[in-house]
């Protein structure tokens, strides 16, 4: 019996150590096949890893060689992969209106200030550029369709300290003049931009310095009379020489409250011939004229030298924003036609100066260039747009010489002065909507109606540009 | 009066734009950019250190040499495109051939401008595997084998990967008496046992090293012991062949772009300078094989002996073996279609 039981537990000992070692192997055989399949699974996900990885890599690259085509706030652009070919379709336009108040015999208005289609961009990297066309009536009180190129010109940007820009643009002369007609603070520009020099055609050489912390433009241009604009000299073959300096002086500095500061001189000088341009009021009233006639009747022109100097500057720092200019216009001017005075020959030196401040009421950060809202307008999200109070001082002083032989001082104004308040509501980038009241006092010109009482001018303007 | 003051106005915009150009065109400060193939970056960097010192001794000047890698056929392309490279240093002929037809920046007969054929060092194809040696593999016919995963580089886009299909290609047809299908059939199988495309030799060497996928590289020989002194020997081993390609990465001087530039006599000297003693014995310290045999015998010991046939012995030359493989639907394509 007992040798059956130690026989029966022998077997099963050795059975079972025999099973337990072929379960031995065995689990070591499907450990070793496991982790091998391990290995096989992870060198597959490895592999799509690094597939997924090289394909974007292959599209990083492809985008690099697409061109590509943005649309947004600063318009439609085009641009080949290396920006080097830029096509940019951009634009504007001013629906305004001016209310008289008072006793004005000046008509209530509704019309088109503007209307600016632009084309503008780079060609071969350095050559950039711009063509803007002015499909609107303009200021003038005439229902006619006035449009213009106003923007034509070429600019190559050989390095930032040499650039040479071709064909018609603005002179580089007044402040409020160089500041785009999108980002103006009232919707009229001040009485100096009326004794500088609008666009003109001519070549210009310019550039900047330690990251445009000074600028400097020097160009030659057909020449034009103050205020005007120029296609062709169709008055005489002399030319006008412009320059502009404008400095950022604290531009790197430590002190924030310093850096928005700007300062520069500009200045015109050229021979003229032709006939000197009138004054006019915000509300496009004009308050000064130069004798104008045919035949036995005075007929001032322009004969010999004009200059120009304009000392300039802004300051922005924070919400708060404040620019002034003074300028003075030199003429030679001659009472070419018959009548009292024929004959007659002048230098008169016109003056006009004027200071503007603002500040943005939402907080945003003034500056002479477009403001972006903090929050564009969209009830929905509690966005309300800028908001931006204003206001202006300013004067335009004819030359006491001027009357009575080149003005007649019962029609025209030997003074305006003017003060104004405005409320900007920038929705967003592109439209703004602008509202202000503006008071101008003229000096002399009793017999003028317009002059007869100080001008209560409210204008309005509904703006979009991109 | 007034036609004398616009002529003085016109002299003195002149003036102005000759002050502000001008000085630029003496400046002593040169600037080259060297447009290279991808395992070059530790070659030039050394290289150019040394080409700068020599120029500053013999010249006075300032030279600083801007690099610019990636797949050779690639970098050829971005020159074809405008990449305003003074000099290329690209990892075929072929490559260089195609700027000068396509672009015309040089000469067609640029190769015998400098001698080696513009190849002032060459290389080699071989394996690079785990520690270990896993898969066992020894030659070429090992890695046809099933389960045996290869990262070479795509050769629609990279000099390696061309130099590496040419390889295997001259290996069967070594092996199989010059039978032109057997080889195919060999070149297939090696293809089909590719799992991830890298564009150049340099992504290939990430995939395998970095992103540990692959038993074997199938490389550049120089790329390969790279690999070795960077991420350790003691993870890595190489294998050599029995037979292998000479692998002739060649040079030239973009004249149009150099001239333009005005770097035309610093970058030819640039070029010559490969070939001088220092020039050569960077190239051998950087474990490319030297042409001169001074340097050649100097660095002798740290590469293998290998059987090397050149692609004029067997495929006819560059222009023939793009053509026959290369080109868009050449026996590479076919080769890709059947193992699709």
């Amino acid at each position: 019996m007992n040798k059956h039981r130690t026989t029966v537990v022998a077997v099963i000992l050795v059975t079972g150590l025999g099973w337990s070692g072929a379960l031995a192997q065995t689990q070591d055989t499907d450990i070793k096949a496991l982790l091998q399949r391990i290995e096989e699974l992870e060198q597959k996900v490895k592999v799509m890893d690094r597939n997924r990885e090289l394909t974007e890599e292959s599209a990083a690259e492809k985008a690099k060689a697409t061109p590509s085509v943005t649309i947004g706030s600063g318009g439609f652009a085009v641009s080949s992969a290396d920006s080097n070919f830029v096509i940019r379709v951009r634009g504007g336009l001013q629906a305004d209106g001016r209310f008289f108040g008072g006793e004005s015999v000046a008509n209530d208005s509704f019309y088109l200030r503007r209307v600016r289609p632009i084309l503008e961009g780079t060609v071969f990297g350095r050559f950039d550029y711009r063509m803007m066309a002015d499909l609107a009536s303009g200021v003038t009180q005439t229902s006619a369709n006035n449009g213009s190129i106003v923007d034509a010109y070429l600019n190559a940007r050989l390095s930032p300290e040499f650039q040479i820009q071709a064909g018609k643009f603005k002179e580089p002369v007044g402040l409020e003049r160089q500041q785009s007609w999108r980002n103006l603070l009232f919707v009229e520009r001040g009485f100096p931009t009326q004794l500088v020099p609008n666009r003109d055609t001519g070549l210009m050489v310019h550039g900047g310095f330690w990251e445009n912390a000074l600028n400097y433009q020097v160009g030659v241009f057909n020449g034009t009379a103050d205020g005007g604009s120029s296609d062709f000299d169709a008055n005489d073959g002399d030319k006008d020489v412009a320059a502009r300096l404008f400095a950022h002086p604290f531009k790197k500095s430590s002190v924030e409250a310093l850096r928005g500061l700007g300062l520069g001189v500009a200045g015109t000088i050229g021979d003229h011939k032709g006939t000197p341009r009138t004054y006019v009021s915000d509300g496009a009233q004009r308050f000064f004229i130069y004798l104008t006639g045919t035949g036995t009747q005075p007929n001032v022109v322009n004969d010999g030298q004009t200059w120009r100097v304009t000392p300039q500057a802004y300051y922005y720092w924070g919400p708060f924003g404040v620019v002034g200019e003074y300028v003075v216009s030199s003429q030679k001017l001659r009472q070419a036609g018959g009548g009292a005075g024929a004959g007659s020959k002048a230098e008169l030196q016109n003056t006009a100066w004027q200071v503007e401040a603002s500040y943005f009421l939402t907080g945003e950060n003034n500056a002479f260039e477009v403001v972006s809202p903090r929050k564009p307008f969209n009830p929905a999200t509690g966005g309300w747009g800028a908001w931006e109070l204003a206001a202006r001082v300013g004067e335009l002083d004819v030359d006491d010489n001027a009357f009575p032989i080149f003005a007649n001082p019962a029609q025209s104004a030997t003074k305006a002065f003017v003060w104004g308040v405005g409320l900007n509501w920038h929705l967003n980038r592109n439209v703004k909507v602008q509202l202000d009241y503006e008071q101008t006092d003229f000096t002399g010109g009793n017999a003028n109606p317009a002059l007869a009482e100080p001008e209560h001018l409210v204008l309005t303007r509904v703006q979009f540009a991109f | 009066m007034k036609q004398r003051t616009l002529f003085e106005i016109v002299v003195l915009v002149m003036a102005v734009a000759a002050g502000a150009v001008g000085p630029r065109a003496c400046a002593k400060e040169v600037k080259l950019l060297n447009v290279s193939y991808d395992p070059t970056r530790e070659l030039y960097v050394e290289f150019n250190h040394a080409f700068a010192r020599h120029w500053k001794e013999k010249s006075g000047d300032t030279v600083t040499i801007q690099q610019s890698h990636g797949g050779s056929s690639k970098q050829a392309r971005s020159v074809i495109d405008g990449l305003p490279g003074d000099v290329v240093t690209l990892a075929l002929a072929h490559d260089v051939d195609a700027i000068a037809e396509r672009s015309k920046l040089l000469p067609a007969d640029w190769q015998k401008r400098l001698p080696h054929n513009s190849s002032p060092y060459t290389s080699t194809i071989v394996f690079l595997v785990r520690k270990g040696n896993p898969k066992g593999i020894k030659d070429w016919d090992d890695l046809v084998k099933p389960g045996v995963k290869l990262i070479p580089a795509n050769p629609k886009t990279s000099g390696a990967a061309r130099w590496a299909y040419l390889a295997a290609w001259g290996y069967a047809l070594k092996k199989n008496g010059n039978d032109e299908a057997k080889a195919k059939e060999f070149v297939t199988k090696f293809y089909k046992n590719v799992p991830v495309w890298d564009t150049g030799a340099r992504g290939a060497t990430t995939t395998f090293i970095q992103r540990e996928i692959g038993d074997v590289l199938v490389g550049w020989e120089n790329e390969a012991y790279l690999a070795l002194k960077e991420f350790g020997a003691d993870k890595y081993e190489i294998i050599t062949p029995s037979i292998s390609i000479l692998a002739e990465p060649t040079v030239a001087l973009v004249d149009k772009v150099a001239k333009k530039n005005g770097n035309e006599t610093v970058a030819k000297a640039y070029l010559d300078y490969l070939y001088s003693d220092e020039g050569q014995d960077i190239a051998g310290k950087n474990y490319y094989r030297p042409r001169s045999a001074t340097a050649l015998a100097k660095y002798a010991k740290q590469f293998s002996q290998v059987e090397l046939f050149t692609i004029d012995e067997l495929f006819g030359g560059w222009q023939k073996a793009q053509k026959t493989h290369f080109n868009d639907g050449g026996v590479f394509d076919q080769i890709q279609q059947a193992n699709r």
